[in-house]
């Protein structure tokens, strides 16, 4: 064993198997209680930095983050501290919260899937240039639903028996689903059928004063919660995040469950799209190409849920979307351009993949992601 | 003065000839029809038969390019011209290296779309030196080749703004309040619309502007800036708009702030069916159209008009602009408004979008 191993191995003895060991799938629900340190604060090194922010978690430091700002925005920004504009800020991360649920899902497993955004724009399109041509709106919404489960199936299957790199499989299939949209509905935009009040309600209407979008966002939310931290699948999603190899020893039959991941993430596309085309009124193909997978990956990022897998949970995206929505709200009562917006943007996400790296160091364990 | 007499000798002589043998000609034509007619016809397919147009916008699947893309196909098809289009899908590189690989085929004419006003200037020099006539469509690049068409971005700005001036301006009893939504702070089209717009609404003092910032062509930005300004400044007169498709986004906010008969949406664009269902629908006060049916057959003509000519390429510019037209509830339909075409097939495009 050559020099730099050994002491890869040791630091990872000292960091784990030392201190209190980390397994997300066992700790995950105390985690919240604080009854579990962060490795990092366990080293044996004494790392300043690491004590300053090792006691607490990503999305407790970016909630923290985000009440900071909510307060200095509140003082300092005429407009902003507003009952309507509270819920306009909730309203405006919605599609993205849900969005970022299913990123989250399909991140804690150690994977990921570059074609949500296409899935979500794709079978929405097609299904709304559908409704004119006499398809009536509720088999247009399922036709949605169907496209996106099919795509969902497809990938998991390609990652899990073909066993081909997640990051590749979805990156294909969103060129495909780009493509394969344009070949059946061959429309740039579709917009929202005007006589069906009910399929744009998810994303016009308001529910006791509360726009629908906010409240569907708090409803998959609490789902995918319930699922992820309550349910033995939801476990094991945490278990193979963290190592896949041991939670197939341990009899978790890991290719069925890649295959569930990526068909929820493909039904939270579908959803994302159904509040998408109820706001907005249509749906865009352009998004597909645009950087709103991007964004979506960073609320995920940002929010704690490291891209090693294993780690953060529901909360992660609803700290990281808070953290963006946040800034993009008081940012446009300022009338900050939006190409100052996005330099901002980007150095959140450099700051948040910094924080990632100090509270949770590459190691041999958690090096093999996308071998 | 010899030389003339005998010119006039010779005609006489002509129209004798013609006067004593009409019947006889006459009798012909109605077989073979004028001879004029077939000579004029003949010319006209000896410059054009055969001959390649090519063109290569930013992307297809656009209903402003898919406009121009088949407007371009079918008159080219009927006068027996050879149609070739490239689809760099937004890549600039692989729009670059499409150019490259189109002008050394040496079509006769390349239609294009700069997405920048350098990124394909040498390339489209190159063309003109071999001998490949260059029009450049709505966006010119820094080289001035042998035609552009398009719209008059100062222009289109100057015309959404005096509108907008009537309707929140000074004596119009409004707040003066208005939005703009710009495309990207870099495009050509947003930065001389910007322009345009500004320079009008800084000459009233009663406009003020609460909001300028771009939303990336993307609806879903425009409403979400959208939904923030309604709310922030609930008396709002206006919101400009730099693109139909985008507006449409902005135009939803204003609704779903049940704001949308008191917010005058404005909004500028090719003018498609997609936006006369907007105009219809209420959802915009009026619509500025720059007509992409009308630009599709100006770059044909212009090419028409440079190989009929005859000339060295690169030895002339021409510019042809389009006239924006007011739509609104009135005259949103029929020919005003033309039905999104499905984007031409791309000729070859495994080479002009090359996978990584």
């Amino acid at each position: 064993m050559t020099g730099p191993t050994k002491r890869k191995v040791a630091r990872r003895i000292s960091g784990h198997a030392a201190g209190p060991t980390v397994r997300p799938w066992v700790d995950h629900g105390r985690k919240y209680l604080g009854m579990v340190m962060q490795p990092g604060a366990a080293a044996g090194r004494f790392e300043p930095w690491r004590l300053a922010v090792g006691q607490l978690s990503q999305e407790q430091i970016v909630a923290a983050l985000t009440v900071v700002l909510l307060l200095g925005f509140s003082l300092g920004l005429q407009g902003f501290a507003t009952a309507a504009n509270f819920l306009d800020l909730l309203r405006s991360i919605s599609k993205l919260g849900i969005l970022g649920l299913g990123m989250g899902l399909i991140v804690i497993s150690r994977g990921i899937d570059l074609s949500e955004v296409a899935m979500m724009a794709g079978s929405w399109c097609v299904a709304l240039t559908a409704i004119p041509r006499g398809l009536p709106p509720f088999w247009a919404a399922v036709l949605a639903l169907t496209i996106c489960v099919a795509v969902g199936l497809f990938n998991g299957v390609m990652v899990a028996f073909v066993e081909a790199p997640a990051l590749f499989v979805t990156l294909a299939t969103a060129y495909v689903i780009y493509g394969a949209a344009y070949w059946f509905a061959s429309a740039f935009v579709a917009y929202a059928p005007l006589d069906a009040p009910w399929l744009v309600f998810a994303g016009r209407g308001t529910l006791l004063g509360i726009p629908m979008p906010i409240l569907v966002f708090a409803a998959a939310a609490l789902v995918v919660h319930a699922f992820l931290s309550r349910t033995s699948i939801g476990r094991f999603i945490y278990a193979q995040g963290d190592n896949p190899e041991a939670a197939r020893l341990t009899g978790v039959a890991l290719r069925p469950l890649t295959i569930l991941e990526y068909v929820l993430v493909a039904a939270l596309a579908w959803l994302a799209g159904l509040v998408w085309i109820g706001e907005t009124g249509s749906m865009q193909m352009a998004i597909v190409q645009g950087t709103t997978i991007f964004d979506v990956i960073l609320v995920v990022v940002l929010g704690g849920i490291s891209l090693v897998g294993g780690r953060g949970g529901v909360f992660s995206v609803v700290a990281g979307c808070a953290l963006i929505g946040t800034l993009l709200n008081a940012f446009t009562i300022m009338n900050v351009n939006s190409e100052v917006q996005n330099i901002i943007r980007g150095v959140v996400l450099l700051a948040a993949i910094i924080l990632d790296n100090l509270l949770h160091p590459r190691d041999e364990e958690t090096a093999r992601q996308g071998d | 003065m010899v030389r003339e007499c005998t010119l006039t000798a010779l005609i006489r002589a002509l129209s004798v000839t013609a006067l004593v043998g009409g019947p006889v000609v006459a009798l012909a034509q109605e077989e073979a029809g004028t001879k004029t007619a077939h000579e004029l016809r003949a010319d006209y397919d000896k410059n054009l038969k055969g001959k390649t147009i090519a063109f290569l916008p930013i992307a297809t699947g656009v209903p402003l390019m898919d406009e121009w893309g088949s407007v371009i196909k079918t008159e080219a098809e009927w006068r027996g011209m050879n149609f070739v289009i490239r689809d760099p899908n937004n890549n600039p590189a692989a729009m670059q290296q499409a150019l490259t690989a189109l002008v050394d085929e040496k079509p006769d004419v390349i239609v294009v779309q700069n997405p920048s006003v350098t990124l394909l200037q040498k390339e489209l020099k190159r063309a003109e030196a071999q001998g490949t006539h260059v029009i450049q469509m709505n966006m010119s690049s820094n080289y001035k080749s042998d035609a552009f068409v398009g719209a008059d971005w100062f222009e289109v700005g100057r015309m959404l703004a005096e509108d907008v001036v009537k309707a929140c301006g000074t004596g119009s009893g409004a707040s003066g309040k208005v939005q703009i939504v710009q495309g990207e702070l870099t495009a050509a089209a947003s930065v001389d619309q910007i322009a345009g717009v500004m320079d009008t609404l800084n000459k009233d003092k009663a406009i003020k502007v609460v909001s300028n910032q771009a939303a990336q062509w993307d609806a879903n930005n425009a409403l979400n800036i959208t939904a923030t300004v309604i709310q922030q400044h609930p008396d709002l007169c206006a919101s400009i708009g730099f693109w139909g498709i985008m507006q449409s986004g902005a135009a939803q906010a204003i609704r779903n702030a049940g704001k949308i008969d008191q917010v005058k949406v404005y909004a500028s664009g090719e003018g498609s069916q997609l936006d006369c269902d907007q105009v219809n629908q209420g959802n915009f006060y009026k619509f500025l159209s720059y007509t992409a049916g009308e630009q599709g057959r100006d770059a044909f003509l212009a090419a028409v008009a440079l190989l009929e000519a005859d000339a060295k390429p690169g030895s002339s510019h021409k510019e042809y602009y389009t006239r924006p037209i007011w739509l609104d509830k009135s005259n949103a339909s029929g020919a005003n408004c033309y039905a999104v075409p499905k984007p031409p097939t791309p000729t070859t495009a495994a080479d002009a979008t090359p996978k990584k």
